[in-house]
């Protein structure tokens, strides 16, 4: 790389590098507390790092190149006590004991949760079960909604291998382990979009297996939360009737669940309120009727050794039909 | 002159000069081999006729051949299972339509044309068969190369060929009369409308008959459009039967939809079709049946196979513990998988192991009522 052709390769990099600041699954753009608190101590950590690094080289290209006096300085008892033992005790103490305080912080606010959604990792998708205050659930899938400003408990279980789950705007990872209910405790501080991810190797679709979270204002939070906890919208055209006399015929309820219809399986994921979540599939695919359609077809393409068989069997007309049924499951 | 390449010294010398010699002649002798069998294969003086027989050596060596061959190779079965009348009635239908015409059977001679095959068909009313079970599927499943024996047309279906192989190890000490019961069909009245579906009544039962044999489904009351849609897979080698194929791809579009409603129509028989199968202590036969396993994500069986769902998939109740699971370990091994509906049934079936789908087998034979059939129409 010739030397003018270096300000050019730099600026590039750094275009590059910052692009990885923002975004909406960054944890560098924190919207959560615990979030921000990982982030400060993520800045804190760097910089000191940086500092260290910048003082170490420039003792050490003092004591390559440097005048006599600062070099004989340089290798002296008092600089290496000062240096090479005091600087780095009070350094590493200091970063440990922020680490510790941190980890209490973290453990506090497990304490003072004000609601509870469990939320169970599948191959490769998410069964996320809002518990509401009067003691039932409500079943969802593949979107976690959250208020702002307030603490909630999640409790992160596995039915089948490990998965992990992680939402970098929000917090840190914690593992999903079969036979075992782990909590990790979240706030958000903002309104908004964001995107969590599976962060444990589960299987060949784990790349394909991430979510959607939508933090809102409280009382926007409750008010969704009675809309979802409801049953299942009907019918509105008599093209969505239609899809879902085809939904039914073909034995879809056998492994999907729609509130407030007989269908009432659990092997897949919770239909009642599809057409209003950000994406489908486990963000995989935008929440559209083709992309319904495209699924329903051949979803081993999307999401390969996934659970569902492929409906190739439907007829183009039944398949508009459902797809715009559970397009209008808002 | 000395050749030193291949040998890394000159040969000189005696011993050198005979091993030089040696070697030319036997490149010689293999060129001569390639001639002489060039000659003997361009100028077609070897006559393939079949009213030609081969010489007497010729034919020991063949059949040495034949039989080292197939003593070897039937080892790779399975032992043969247990064999029962049921067994031997449905190998017996099988052999009417689909060896008969070329081995004939105990009172019937075999057509002059089949004759004067080489190597003719055995004519097994009047030879006696002298192989193992085993050595005999394998024949039946592989057929035998350079003769008219064909391979089973169902791929992988091994299991279809062991009710042959009973009926077979009856011919050698059958007499014609015996074998003419099995010939006649229980279903004289079907016969009389019409033929074909007399044909098929034989072996599936029709009216107030069961099927031949627990093999078999019963299709009476069965949904029309599933009937016709498994003819068609059948006659193009989509759904693999040795059994079904050959029959399926004989009918015309027009029969095989006449077929299918004529089953169709047909009300569920008043009488139980054989005696129940145990009921499993457990009661897991009846759970994946109606609720399924949901920590193995199998949904409940009856809730695509029974109520108002699509006419393609088939109704269950009321066919057999054996047909139910054959079916459920055909499609988990794939050898069902080759059509769309077959593709949505593999990935249910692979997630039963063995002990399951015989549980789930006899609950839905167990629960054969003739009410829960389609009414006719």
């Amino acid at each position: 790389m010739k030397l003018r052709t270096l300000p050019r390769t730099l600026t590039g990099l750094a275009v590059i590098g910052l692009a990885g600041c923002g975004g909406v699954q960054s944890s560098l753009d924190p919207a959560g507390v615990e979030a921000r608190e990982i982030s400060t101590l993520f800045w804190t950590v760097t910089i000191v790092g940086l500092a260290t690094t910048f003082l170490v080289t420039a003792c050490l290209l003092l004591a390559l190149y440097g005048p006599h006096r600062i070099r004989s300085r340089l290798a002296g008892h008092a600089t290496i006590l000062a240096l090479g033992i005091a600087l780095p005790v009070l350094i590493l103490s200091g970063l440990l004991i922020y680490g510790l305080v941190l980890m209490q912080a973290g453990q506090a606010r497990s304490g003072r949760a004000e609601s509870e959604i469990t939320i169970t990792g599948k191959q490769w998708w998410w069964r996320v079960a809002y518990h509401l205050p009067d003691g039932s659930t409500a079943v969802s899938a593949n979107e976690l909604r959250l208020p702002v400003g307030e603490a909630v408990a999640l409790h992160l279980e596995s039915e089948d291998v490990i998965h992990s789950f992680w939402a970098p705007r929000l917090g840190g990872k914690l593992d999903m382990i079969p036979g075992r209910t782990n909590t990790l405790t979240v706030e958000a501080s903002e309104a908004g979009l964001s995107r969590a991810q599976c962060a444990e190797y589960c299987g060949g679709a784990h790349a394909l297996m991430a979510m959607d979270v939508v933090t809102m204002a409280k009382s926007d939070y409750e008010a969704w939360l009675v809309r979802e906890a409801g049953p299942a919208q009907a019918p509105a055209t008599e093209l969505e009737q239609r899809g879902s006399e085809v939904f039914f015929a073909y034995g879809c309820g056998s492994c999907h669940t729609i509130r407030g219809t007989e269908a009432t399986g659990v092997a897949g994921p919770d239909l009642t309120h599809v057409g209003s979540r950000h994406s489908l599939g486990a963000a995989t695919l935008a929440n559209t009727p083709e992309a319904f359609a495209a699924w329903l077809v051949s979803n081993q393409h999307v999401k390969p050794q996934n659970l569902m068989p492929e409906y190739e069997v439907l007829s183009d007309e039944e398949l508009r039909a459902v797809a715009a049924y559970l397009d209008g499951l808002e | 002159m000395a050749a030193s390449a291949p040998f890394g010294r000159p040969m000189t010398g005696r011993r050198s000069t005979r091993r030089r010699y040696m070697l030319r002649g036997a490149a010689g002798m293999l060129v001569l081999a390639m001639v002489a069998g060039s000659v003997f294969a361009l100028s077609g003086a070897y006559n393939v006729a079949a009213s030609v027989k081969h010489f007497y050596i010729t034919d020991r060596l063949i059949k040495l051949v034949l039989w080292r061959s197939i003593d070897l190779h039937s080892h790779e079965l399975a032992k043969a299972p247990a064999t029962d009348a049921s067994a031997i009635r449905l190998g017996a239908r099988h052999y009417l339509t689909g060896c008969m015409p070329c081995h004939g059977a105990p009172g019937r001679p075999q057509s002059p044309v089949i004759t004067g095959m080489y190597p003719a068909p055995p004519n097994f009313g009047e030879v006696a068969l002298d192989w193992q079970d085993e050595e005999l599927a394998w024949i039946v499943f592989n057929g035998l190369k350079f003769t008219g024996m064909p391979h089973w047309p169902g791929a992988d279906r091994i299991d279809e060929v062991w009710p042959v192989v009973s009926f077979l190890q009856q011919l050698p000490s059958m007499s014609p009369a015996r074998f003419d019961t099995y010939a006649r069909t229980g279903s004289e009245g079907e016969a009389s409308k019409n033929p074909t579906l007399g044909l098929c009544a034989g072996c599936h039962g029709a009216g107030g008959s069961p099927p031949v044999s627990a093999a078999v489904p019963p299709l009476h009351g069965q949904s029309e459009a599933y009937l016709l849609r498994a003819l068609e897979e059948y006659a193009g080698n989509r759904r693999q039967s040795g059994m079904m194929e050959p029959v399926a791809a004989a009918l015309s579009a027009s029969e095989r939809q006449e077929l299918a409603s004529a089953f169709a129509a047909m009300p569920a028989p008043a009488i139980p079709m054989r005696a129940a199968p145990p009921e499993t202590p457990t009661g897991l036969g009846e759970t994946i049946a109606k609720s399924g396993l949901r920590e193995r994500n199998v949904a409940a069986c009856l809730s695509c196979h029974e109520g108002d769902r699509s006419p393609h998939f088939p109704k269950l109740r009321g066919l057999s513990k054996a047909y139910i699971a054959t079916q459920l370990r055909l499609f988990g091994s794939g050898v069902r998988g080759d059509t769309p509906y077959g593709r949505i049934m593999q990935k249910v079936a692979q997630r039963l192991d063995a002990e399951e789908i015989e549980t789930v087998a006899a609950y839905l034979e167990r629960t054969l009522t003739a009410t829960t059939r389609r009414a006719p129409p």
